[in-house]
């Protein structure tokens, strides 16, 4: 079970047949962490969107 | 100065005409272009230089000019990125990976370019893969901006921009996934035109995003980069835009938050730009589109994902391949969610009705190209009262939201900040290049008066 950033990464990694060196991850979490960040972003303009007035 | 000399600075349009006239042949061109290409080597324009086929196709250009021959761009020099296949010349898109490839066609866009004359004047650098703004190549040199070569020429585009402004080609072809023409148009003072998605075909284009990619024209005048669109298009919105009447034209300067963070001097060339346009009787007014700060976030998850299918063999068994910022861009793309790629298509969809909009009330919009002028090599961050952000995600903050759309959008030099050269963009409705092309012509006499 992943407990750390990097872990939750590297398993990632893993899952999307990524081979990441403990360079790469390192290199990639701070971009990882922005992705992140954006998606949440996104799913709060659209929990705007007026999409359960119907019952 | 010879008059040769002289003649590589001219516009396309001069270029061509001086080539009819024949006051000048191409041979003398493209020997003369070629010195200069010498001289400005340091600038790493190109990947594959012109060679001794440039000189083949100008001595038989020259010879269908002496018979009466006419073409659009019979006998003038076209410098072309290198993701666009040439036949029979290496195509590298940038990369490592592909150093070896000799493509058995041209890509549609060559093909057009050759059909009307032209002479591909060599393969000019870009970002590896066309994925980044910064040009920094790791293995075909570091693009510098003519303008001040400890600046960054931007990108992806890069070697192209640099080679119209450096006087290296009379034009040169481009492509644009989230600003890659206009940014280097911008940080450089040309001009830059990212047609409408799908006007230009893309068969033979290395892509980088599929729903993203468009290819496109860099010129040194606005009327230049419509003779190429007209080239590249088949069709003929360039000889349209001049003669079109902007008179009347109701332009929306782009105002709210997407545009709090642009630098003093540029917000001033934008408002001077809007002026001259009122002066010239066109009805300009502030407008704001709420749904372009969700910009970032959908053309992130877009291109990540897109590039990564694109790349999803190479990234996972040639990872090493790759410079640092491509494969961590790649690798990242690899971890988009689908529901992620999802949701960022149902806002693009919010952010396209939302300029549909907009496009009812005005017939162009008026925006920065890019927020900064060209910025030092190796810079990351641009600093902002109240926090930091990307040099890269600044550069392409105010064009990505056309590539995401697929609107029409020139950058046209106007001004300077810092004695740096300020792009001013005009973006219009899906398939308004004739308006785009006379407003950006407009401020090209503006600029110029």
């Amino acid at each position: 079970m992943p407990v750390t950033e990097r872990e939750e990464l590297a398993a990632a990694g893993r899952a999307a047949g990524l081979r990441l060196t403990a360079r790469e991850i390192a290199d990639l979490l701070p971009a990882w962490k922005r992705y992140l960040a954006l998606v949440e972003e996104l799913r709060a303009a659209m929990a705007l969107e007026d999409w359960d007035d119907g019952d | 100065m010879t008059a040769i000399e002289a003649m590589t600075s001219a516009s396309l349009v001069e270029i061509a005409r001086a080539l009819r006239q024949r006051k000048v042949a191409p041979l003398e061109l493209v020997d003369a272009y070629s010195r200069r290409i010498e001289q400005a080597s340091s600038l790493h324009a190109f990947i594959t230089p012109p060679g001794e086929r440039a000189r083949q196709d100008a001595r038989r250009a020259g010879r269908r000019l002496a018979q009466g021959e006419s073409g659009a761009l019979l006998g003038v020099p076209i410098a072309v990125k290198d993701l666009f296949a040439t036949r029979g010349v290496r195509t590298t898109a940038g990369s490592r990976i592909l150093k070896d490839w000799v493509p058995s066609r041209d890509a549609t866009v060559v093909a057009r370019l050759r059909a009307a004359g032209a002479i591909i004047f060599g393969k000019t650098n870009l970002h590896e893969f066309a994925y980044g703004v910064s040009n920094a190549n790791p293995w075909w040199g570091i693009a510098r901006n003519p303008r001040d070569p400890s600046r960054s020429p931007g990108g992806s585009s890069g070697g192209s921009a640099i080679a119209v402004l450096a006087g290296l080609c009379a034009g040169a072809l481009g492509s644009d996934t989230g600003g890659s023409i206009r940014v280097p148009a911008s940080l450089c003072g040309c001009v830059g035109l990212k047609p409408t998605f799908g006007a230009i075909p893309l068969e033979g284009t290395f892509p980088l995003g599929w729903s993203l990619d468009h290819a496109g024209p860099l010129a040194r005048t606005v009327a230049d980069a419509g003779v190429l669109l007209d080239v590249l298009t088949g069709l003929d919105a360039g000889r349209r835009a001049r003669r079109a009447s902007t008179r009347g034209l109701r332009v929306g300067v782009l105002k709210g938050p997407i545009v709090r963070k642009v630098q003093p001097r540029v917000s001033h060339q934008v408002e001077a730009a809007a002026a001259a346009l009122r002066r010239r009787g066109l009805r300009v007014r502030e407008v704001t589109v709420s749904e372009m700060e969700w910009t970032i976030a959908i053309q992130l998850v877009t291109l990540r994902a897109e590039a990564s299918a694109v790349h999803q063999r190479w990234i996972r068994t040639r990872p090493r391949a790759y410079g640092a910022d491509v494969r961590i861009r790649l690798q990242l793309g690899a971890l988009v969610a689908g529901a992620d790629y999802v949701l960022a298509q149902r806002m693009r969809g919010r952010l396209r009705a939302a300029l549909e909009r907009i496009f009812r009330d005005v017939d162009v919009l008026l925006l920065p190209t890019t927020p900064i002028s060209a910025p030092v090599i190796g810079d990351r961050t641009v600093r902002w009262r109240g926090g930091e952000e990307p040099v890269d995600g600044a550069l392409v903050r105010l064009t990505a939201p056309f590539n995401l759309t697929g609107l029409p959008a020139l950058s046209v030099p106007f001004g300077h900040a810092g004695g740096l050269p300020v792009g001013v963009q005009v973006v219009g409705p899906w398939m308004g290049e004739v308006r785009v092309l006379a407003v950006g012509r407009l401020l090209e006499e503006c600029a110029e008066g």
